[in-house]
């Protein structure tokens, strides 16, 4: 009865606003918003330097090694007559090329010198096998390279 | 009195408990921008690739599926030139802040290695010799 005779000081007749609702519908758009979000992978550098950024006056000594990416995404090592053939399959970790790189750059890195690779790639070479290849030399820690052949037919 | 015990009380504490959950989740899941990112370039996968650290200095260039060039605002580059002049631009704005300038190359991993050539060619003639090729980590689903 209390409640009929001083409505001012009565707590039942305070205003009372019931949020539970309100909660629900929060937690509904939470639950909507975290199964819509698609997390976008992060992207990473392979870091290269032309050899412009390092001109030598003296010739290096040791050989330098040719890579070179045909077309169709074969990789081959070396020059003329002495030219092997390397990973030609859609492997992006070329295991081929790798191993034949870290020979070469353990050889050039015990007798004191850097080891000096250049590329010749087909102009009609897919941009992930250049990746692939560009990958395999970051991973020995071969970060000068020289794209030979910089004009296009 | 007898009617506290009827009030309808709601236990915030888990809710603020979730809340914060979620921030720090989100907190730690968040990334640094680098560069603005096209989303029509679907970058290579090297698996040697490195983190970026440093967003400073850094040219855009995207090189779309079918040899299209766009700068980081989506501007279109028609030819070298353009790629030259915008190389160029940049360089001496970047030289301004005291940074090394470099080109971040965005090359769609199925765009042919001419089109990259083209802009390797275009940012050595402005004087740029750093190129990073942008990649992803590992094979994005």
């Amino acid at each position: 009865m209390s409640r009929h005779k001083r409505p001012e000081s009565a707590e039942d007749d305070e205003p009372k606003l019931d949020i539970s609702s309100l909660i629900d519908a929060t937690f509904l758009l939470l639950i909507y918003f975290l199964v819509t979000t698609t997390i976008q992978p992060r992207e990473q550098d392979v870091p290269m330097t032309l050899p412009a950024a390092s001109p030598s006056e003296t010739p290096p000594e040791i050989e330098p090694k040719l890579i070179r990416i045909d077309a169709n995404g074969a990789i081959f090592v070396g020059a003329g007559a002495s030219q092997l053939p390397m990973d030609a399959d859609e492997n992006h970790s070329v295991p081929l090329l790798y191993s034949d790189l870290q020979a070469y750059s353990g050889l050039a890195k015990s007798s004191g010198q850097e080891p000096l690779v250049q590329i010749y790639v087909d102009g009609g070479a897919r941009q992930q096998r250049v990746i692939d290849v560009l990958n395999a030399l970051a991973g020995v820690g071969i970060s000068k390279v020289t794209f030979t052949d910089l004009v296009d037919p | 009195m007898a009617d506290d015990g009827d009030e309808l009380a709601i236990d915030m504490s888990p809710m603020i408990d979730m809340v914060f959950l979620l921030l720090i989740f989100f907190l730690v899941n968040a990334t640094m921008i680098i560069v603005k990112q096209d989303s029509n370039v679907r970058p290579p996968v090297a698996s040697h690739s490195k983190k970026a650290k440093d967003g400073t200095g850094r040219i855009v260039v995207n090189i779309y599926e079918d040899g299209q060039f766009f700068s980081e605002d989506g501007v279109k580059l028609n030819t070298e030139e353009d790629i030259e002049d915008l190389v160029k631009k940049q360089k001496e704005q970047i030289d301004l802040q005291g940074y090394k300038p470099k080109i971040h190359l965005r090359g769609d991993k199925e765009a042919v290695f001419k089109y990259c050539r083209q802009v390797v060619r275009a940012s050595a003639r402005a004087g740029v010799d750093q190129v990073l090729f942008s990649t992803y980590g590992f094979e994005a689903k």
